[in-house]
């Protein structure tokens, strides 16, 4: 988990149980999810990807593991390794949104305690703090620069506990 | 005319580029651009949240665009991440009404509401829009200056989102940097990612990417690289620091922003330009710079 995320790693030997129908009908109904279908596997989305040399199971795989019912995907280390540069969004030949289609399993994936520890500081910091990070007030000075605007954080908190933000994880017994 | 326009620091700019908002105050001021307080604005979220959650996201961000809104005003924000955080969660209300619905139910609290009235524009947008005017007041020429340019993902990606410069071949701030006599070099990973959103997943493999980036820069024959964009300058100006190839030679350029390249040439005052928080030495090039 230090140098690459995720731990399906390989095809290589793995045996599917199920494809889940279920879980395909999940991914279409994310943001980009209802043109799964349109993929036919052209793979110019990971001759783009800057991380296609450095991850196991490449862009293209992952959405065919979606097509597929492949639940599995969650856990490969494309989901958490895409930068988000939406190379193969711009790139893709049947206009398939597939940068914000890995957000959405990014989302799914958070929800089932697969994630790295970094995202989870940053929801807490997120929601204690409204920022991700706090501002240098000694450089500000130097350079004669104004406070930063202030906002009232018991408004973000508001918000976030209507979205549930710090209790998106999926209970055992759902 | 003075375009006026609330500007949205985000958090990486106040927290370690200070140099960034000052460099752009001071070239705003010049150009006669009215950058006014963002009051509330918190984090725009950005990749980090939308990550998460993607209802907090449009939560977050959608407060953040209704609050300038309510006031009538258009934003501007010198931050990639930003400025793709507040585009996308603008572009997702205005196509999903399921969406929308959600985002307003939860600003209504808030005693807000998310219209989609106000404009949203990266500060090298407004500054493209000028370049006559800043022609005109180009008075120190970086003749010899070669740029590595990283436009940076979010800046132009999705295009159906930012529409702001070709996807594929981006010129715009190429020529807002070729004016001051500089030459923004052809580099092979000119539009590959910077690799720092990948910081809080896998700081090796961020740096991996950031290796990459900065070989490309050097076959280029860049004795800088320039960004626009406080998350890539991460990469640039503090990941960079020490960083070396395989066979151990030094990979550091100097790393300028987009709004210091062009204060500098237009001959304004260099000290809010903030050239000494640079991390990496700009020896290299001082005296191209013309700075001491």
């Amino acid at each position: 988990m230090e140098d690459t995320w995720g731990q399906f790693k390989s095809f290589e030997g793995a045996k599917f149980e199920a494809l889940s129908a279920d879980f395909t009908r999940e991914v279409s109904s994310l943001i980009g999810g209802q043109d799964l279908t349109a993929c036919f596997q052209c793979a110019k989305c990971s001759a783009g990807c800057p991380v296609s040399d450095k991850v196991n199971i490449q862009v293209h795989e992952l959405m065919r593991m979606l097509l597929f019912g492949l639940e599995e995907v969650l856990e490969t280390d494309m989901v958490w390794l895409c930068t988000t540069c939406y190379t193969c969004q711009e790139r893709c030949p049947q206009g398939i949104s597939i940068t914000d289609i890995i957000f959405g399993l990014k989302n799914m994936a958070f929800k089932r305690g697969i994630r790295p520890k970094g995202y989870v500081v940053a929801r807490q910091g997120l929601f204690d703090t409204g920022r991700l990070y706090e501002p240098t007030d000694w450089e500000r000075e130097d350079l004669e620069l104004d406070d930063v605007p202030e906002f009232d954080i018991n408004d973000i908190q508001k918000m976030f506990k209507k979205t549930g933000l710090l209790e998106l994880e999926e209970k055992e017994d759902a | 005319m003075t375009e006026e326009y609330e500007v949205f620091l985000g958090c990486a700019i106040p927290n370690r580029f200070n140099n960034y908002e000052s460099s752009m105050r001071t070239v705003a001021e010049a150009l006669d651009i009215k950058l006014l307080d963002f009051d509330g604005a918190s984090c725009c979220g950005t990749v980090v949240l939308k990550s998460i959650d993607e209802t907090s996201w449009l939560s977050l961000s959608g407060r953040n665009i209704a609050l300038a809104e309510s006031r009538g005003h258009d934003i501007v924000t010198p931050c990639n991440g930003c400025y793709g955080s507040l585009k996308d969660t603008d572009h997702v209300l205005h196509e999903h009404e399921e969406q929308r619905n959600a985002v307003n139910e939860i600003l209504k609290e808030l005693n807000l509401e998310y219209k989609g009235a106000a404009r949203i524009r990266h500060f090298v947008e407004v500054l493209y829009d000028l370049r006559d005017k800043i022609r005109e007041k180009i008075v120190r020429p970086l003749t010899g200056l070669r740029i590595a340019f990283h436009p940076g993902c979010h800046l132009l990606r999705p295009s159906t989102v930012t529409g702001f410069d070709d996807p594929e071949l981006p010129r715009k701030v190429d020529e807002l940097l070729e004016l001051t006599g500089a030459t923004s070099v052809s580099w092979t990973l000119k539009l590959r990612c910077c690799g720092s959103p990948l910081l809080i997943t896998s700081e090796e493999v961020a740096t991996q990417i950031l290796r990459e980036k900065m070989e490309s820069a050097r076959d280029a024959q860049a004795n800088c690289v320039v960004t626009n964009c406080p998350a890539c300058h991460t990469q640039f100006d503090v990941q960079a620091i020490g960083l070396k190839d395989s066979a151990g030679e030094s990979l550091e350029l100097p790393a300028l922003f987009v709004t210091q390249i062009l204060g500098l040439a237009m001959g304004l005052d260099p000290e809010p330009l903030g050239l000494e928080l640079n991390r990496i030495s700009l020896d290299p090039i001082r005296e191209i710079l013309g700075i001491e």
